[in-house]
Formats: structure tokens, sequence, C-alpha cells
């Protein structure tokens, strides 16, 4: 029988695709695989690509997610070098590094929540051992710039890996970090306890504070201000000095005469208190009164000193 | 095919059923054929929604290195399976996710609502979160984290839940930061020293587990235990209450000093005055003094008694009581009394009286 080529073709190419899906299968980048023959584990591909195989019923393909797992144990109370209680939970990143062992431990079906039942086992050991070695200031301290904390971080991840490792699970941990840290809760009653007594302190340091600020500041205020009058004053007596030293040099003008002067100054005087609002008793004998006494005149004499005397 | 077997032996009726028989069903095996390959070939064909990417695997790898392995939204063809595969993945855009372990327990509707959970006495670490400082206080802290993916290939194939990863990455990041800062630092006086030593840690995370992301933006919320609200609020207070005694303090100082160095300018100015006018006084005296002088030295006794006269006489216009004691004849001095009015008299009226 002639054939069509195309349709030879055609059918070559399908039994290449057949042969493909019968005796070949892929390995993703994300995963891990195990072929097992007959169910015995034969040979681990943890590379991505494509690879050979003996038809189904015969070797198996188990495949494991390769990926990066999160993990998180609960909180889990421990007491710290220092005897205080301390509540901790850690994050790992694990993935299968070896699917013989892994398959070979925690089998094909529901192997990653197997694993993490493991997993979480070994944690928590690892913590409280490495708690226990630590005082709390090595968890929380602002001096130490977070060394102690990544120390115990690493600790922990140390311990972990080198467990995982012994133990043969055909996993890795790729790192762990602390999730959460607390204190019990009876011990929150305590701890806000103490932080309302430091606001306490805090508002009480304000107040104190504030005032002892404020009155420094008033009483500096109130200095300078003394000062600046004191110094005033010094300055304005010098000023009336200046003014007596200029009205000095007129002195050897009146020393021409000094009656005169004194006549000037004192009528000047006499007539500069009795500017207003006096009342000025006289007798008879002060000039120009003492016309009155008849000296040069009469008549009109006693009209002033009647009404007065009238008056009294 | 057939024209020529029937040209070469003539065959009988029932060779010919057969014949036909085998025909047809060759053709249905052709048609099936074709059907497969070209099923085969279509299987190739995949459609990527709007707002995913997907990255093609040849060989279980994929193909291209980081985003430029995204293929875009759209109809693709890609070989069959086993040689290509492809992976729909959803990276593009701003990712973002919020820590977890440093808030109190509140539902999506609560907080949706604005509204809180009321607050219990103490927190109960199982449902509360909330970090440790440094100065071993409790404080409630949130860290929300903007980030891109810069490798969609690691992002998508070594992480299981990548945005988990860095979910985890940024609680350590908020936990290990708050227990090197004191309470005080991360609510009130170091909020973006926090905010960025946050940041950096989770970068430094992400990179050290190469997460295959660019922190794009960090933000970090902080609020004391609600239960000690009252107590924060009350150093608040205190605090503005400081501020105001200091403000007080300042404007009473600048009061003060401008007021003294008002005075102390009016001092040396009335000084000024005093002096001015002493000396314009004695030098107006000096002149009267030099005028007279010529006048005086003709009669200085008839002088001093014209020029006494006269003031006595202006004196007297202004004064406003003159009172003239006559002498007593009997030779006893005479006695006067004046009671002098507590208020001063008022011009016009009359002050005197005995």
């Amino acid at each position: 029988m002639r054939r069509n080529p195309l349709i030879l073709f055609i059918g070559l190419v399908l039994v290449i695709i057949f042969g493909f899906l019968l005796f070949s299968f892929q390995v993703r980048k994300s995963e891990v695989v195990l072929v097992t023959t007959f169910g015995q584990p034969r040979k681990p591909y943890t590379e991505p690509g494509l690879y050979f195989r003996l038809p189904w019923g015969i070797q198996m393909v188990h495949r494991f997610d390769q990926r990066v797992q999160n993990f998180e144990d609960q909180l889990a109370e421990g007491l710290t070098r220092d005897g205080k209680n301390l509540l901790t939970s850690v994050y790992v990143g694990w993935k299968i590094s070896d699917p013989s062992l892994f398959f070979a431990k925690f089998g094909g079906g529901d192997a990653i929540p197997e694993a993490e039942k493991h997993l979480k086992q070994v944690l928590g050991g690892a913590k409280s051992a490495v708690v226990g070695k630590h005082p709390l200031t090595d968890f929380v301290s602002a001096s130490d710039n977070g060394t102690n904390y990544l120390n115990i971080e690493n600790e922990i991840l140390g311990a972990v890996q080198t467990q995982v490792k012994s133990s043969g699970y055909g996993v890795e941990i790729q790192f762990l970090g602390l999730k959460r840290l607390a204190i019990p809760e009876q011990v929150t009653q305590q701890v806000f306890d103490e932080m309302t007594k430091e606001r306490q302190v805090l508002v009480k340091a304000s107040e104190a504070e504030g005032e002892a600020e404020a009155s420094k500041i008033k009483s500096l205020a109130d200095r300078n201000a003394a000062e600046m009058l004191t110094k005033a004053e010094g300055e304005a007596t010098q000023i009336r000095a200046l003014g007596e030293a200029e009205a000095a040099k007129y002195l050897p003008v009146f020393q021409q005469e000094p009656d005169l002067a004194n006549l000037i100054f004192r009528l000047n005087a006499l007539e500069g208190t009795l500017k207003e609002r006096s009342i000025l008793i006289f007798d008879r004998t002060t000039p120009p009164f003492d016309l009155f006494t008849g000296n040069y005149s009469s008549g009109s004499t006693n009209r002033y000193g009647k009404g007065s005397a009238g008056s009294k | 095919m057939a024209d020529k077997e029937q040209a070469v032996t003539p065959l009988d009726s029932g060779s010919q059923a057969l014949s036909e028989a085998l025909r047809s069903s060759f053709a249905v095996v052709k048609f099936v054929m074709v059907i497969l390959l070209l099923v085969f070939l279509g299987s190739g064909i995949f459609q990527v929604k709007e707002g995913t990417r997907a990255i093609l695997l040849r060989f279980g790898k994929p193909v291209g290195v980081g985003e430029a392995a995204l293929l875009k939204p759209g109809l693709h063809w890609s070989l069959p399976y086993p040689i290509d595969d492809h992976q729909i993945v959803s990276v593009t855009g701003i990712q973002k996710v919020t820590s977890v372990a440093g808030w109190y327990a509140v539902t999506p509707a609560q907080r949706a609502s604005g509204m809180e959970p009321p607050p219990t006495s103490t927190l109960n670490p199982a449902n509360d979160g909330y970090v440790l400082t440094a100065d071993e206080n409790i404080a409630h802290a949130e860290a929300t984290l903007s980030y891109r993916i810069s490798d969609p290939v690691g992002y998508t194939f070594d992480f299981r839940n990548a945005s988990n990863a860095v979910q985890n990455a940024l609680d350590d990041a908020l936990l290990s930061t708050a227990a090197r800062y004191r309470v005080d630092d991360i609510l009130r006086n170091d909020r973006i020293g926090f905010r960025e030593t946050v940041r950096r840690r989770v970068s430094e995370l992400a990179d050290q587990r190469n997460l295959g992301i660019v922190v794009e933006q960090c933000t970090v919320e902080s609020i004391p235990p609600r239960q000690l609200r009252d107590a924060f609020n009350e150093v608040l207070k205190a605090e503005v209450n400081r501020n105001i005694a200091l403000s007080d303090a300042r404007s009473y100082a600048n009061q003060t000093t401008n007021k003294a160095s008002a005075d102390a300018q009016g001092k040396i100015n009335l000084a000024e005055t005093d002096r001015a006018q002493l000396v314009n006084e004695i030098s107006s005296r000096a002149k009267q003094f030099s005028d007279l002088l010529p006048n005086y030295r003709q009669n200085p006794s008839l002088f001093a008694q014209q020029r006494l006269t006269e003031t006595v006489g202006r004196v007297l216009t202004n004064v406003q009581d003159k009172i003239l004691v006559p002498e007593s004849t009997d030779g006893h001095p005479r006695q006067l009394w004046y009671n002098f009015n507590r208020e001063l008299p008022k011009p016009n009226l009359d002050g005197q009286s005995k």
C-alpha cells in the first residue's frame, strides 16, 4: 500500500509525541522529582529539564515542591538566663533538599505538613535552649545595636540546621527569624503599671522642668532689667554732673559781684516757688507791705489786714 | 490505489467489501491523526489575562531573565508539553504587605469602619500583637511595605509563598528594630529613625534571602498600648503646659527687659533734659547778671530793694491767698491759726478759714 508522505510524517510525529509522554517527564524549576521503580526509590532529580523514564506502572514520578516554604511555630514560653518568662515564636524558610531522604521519611502524599510537624519539634527544642542562654537584655537593648538579637537568631538557626541535617530529613533551613516576642499575659499588667509610673515621672519632670526653666528665665530678665536701670542711673548721674560742670563755667561771671548773683538767684527762687495755689502770710515789715506801717503814707492801709484778721 | 488493485486482480464481492471497509477506516484513522496533531499543537495556546503575566518554561527552565521573562496579557503559543510549559503569575505593579506581629487584635470589619475593639486590661499574646521596646516597654507598631518584584522568576519559582516570606521579613525587621529603640523614640522622638531602620533592615533581609524584590516604601504606625492612652496623654499635656509656662516666662522676660530699657532711656533722657535746663538756666542767669551788673553797681542797696519789691509784686499777683498780719498792739506776738484742708483748695474756692 502506498502511503501519503504527509500522513506518514504526521503518524511519525504522533508516535514520537506519544513516546515522549510515555517515556519522559519534565522537572520544573520549582520542583524536585524522585523516580521509583516498583515503589523502590531510584534517582532524585533536582535540576530542571527533560528526563527519561519507564512508562507508568513500572516507574513512578514523585514530584516535590522545592521552593522555600514558610513555616512559623506557635508562641512558646521559655525562661531567659536571668529568669524572666519570655514567649517567642520563630519563622523559618525551609525547602526540600534531598527528595530521596525526604520521600523515605515522609512519603509521597501529605509530606509537607508532616515535615512541618517534625520541624516544629526541632524548633521548640532549639528555641528554648537558646533563650535559656541569654538574659532578657540580649533581646531588648538600646545599647548594643541589635547584635545580640541577631546572634540569638543565628544561634537558633545554627542549632536547627545542625539537628535537621543530622536527622536526615532531606530538608534544609534557608533562614530563620523571630516572629514574635511577648511576655505572659499576667506580666503585661505589671509592665503597664511600670509604664504608667514612668509616664508619671515624665509628667512630674516636665512640670518641674517647666517651672524651673520659667523662673530661671524670669529672674534672669529681672536681673537684666535691674542692671539696665542701674546703668542708666549711673549714666544719668554722669550727665547731670556734666551739666553741673558746664554750669560751673559760669561761676567767674557771677564772681564779679556775688551779692548781685545771690540776689538774682534768690529772687528767681522766690518767684519759682510761689507760682500757684500758694498762701502767703506777711507781717507789715515785708516790703512792699511796710508801706502799711505808715512809712510813706496811710489811708487804705488796713484793708488787707482787716480782711485777713476778720476771717480769722 | 483502489483502481490499481482492481485492475490487477478482480475481486469477489467479499474482498471488495473488506477493501471498502479498510479504505473508510483508513480515512477515519487519517482524520483522527490530523485532529490529534492539531489538538497537540493547539495545546500550546494559552491566554494571559489582564493584570497577570506568564513565564514560559522550556524543559522546565524559565525562558528569559528578570522582567524580560514575563509574557504580556494576550494569546500566546508555546511548544506543547513536555517541551514547553507556562506559569501564570500575578507579579505586576506595587505589592503591599502589612506586618501582623505588632498590632492588637482587630477584625477587618472593625479596621474598615475605623472602630477599635475595647482594650482589655491585659494583653493576651495569643491574640494581641505588640512589640517589646529596648526599655522593656510594650508598644503597638505596624509596618506596611510597598515593594516591586524585580526578579519575577525567583519570586515565583524559589518561594512557595513569596509575599508571606516578605511579611515574615517585615515582622522580623519591625520586631528587631523595636527591640533597639526606646518606647519614647518609637512613639514620638525618633519615629523617622525608627521607620528608616525598619526599612533598611527589611531590605537587607530581602536581599540576603534573594526574595527578588525592591522596597519602594515603608511606613510604620506606632501607638502606646491603648490601656495606657491616658497616661501617655498626660505626658503630652504636661509638655504642652511646660511649653506654655516657658513661653509665658519668655514673654514676661521680653516685657520686663523692654520696660527696663525704656525706663533706662527715660532716666537718661531726663538727665539730659535736666542738664540742658541747668545749663540754660545758668547761662540765662549769667546773661541777666551781666545785663544787671552795671545798674547794680550804681546803687546796690537801692537796686536790691527795687528788685525785691518788683518780684514780690509779681509773685503776689500769682498767689491765691494773701494774709497780712498786723502788728499786735499789746506787744505780744499774734497767733495765727490756719486749718489746712485735707484736699488741696481748688482755684477760686475759698480754701481759707480761721
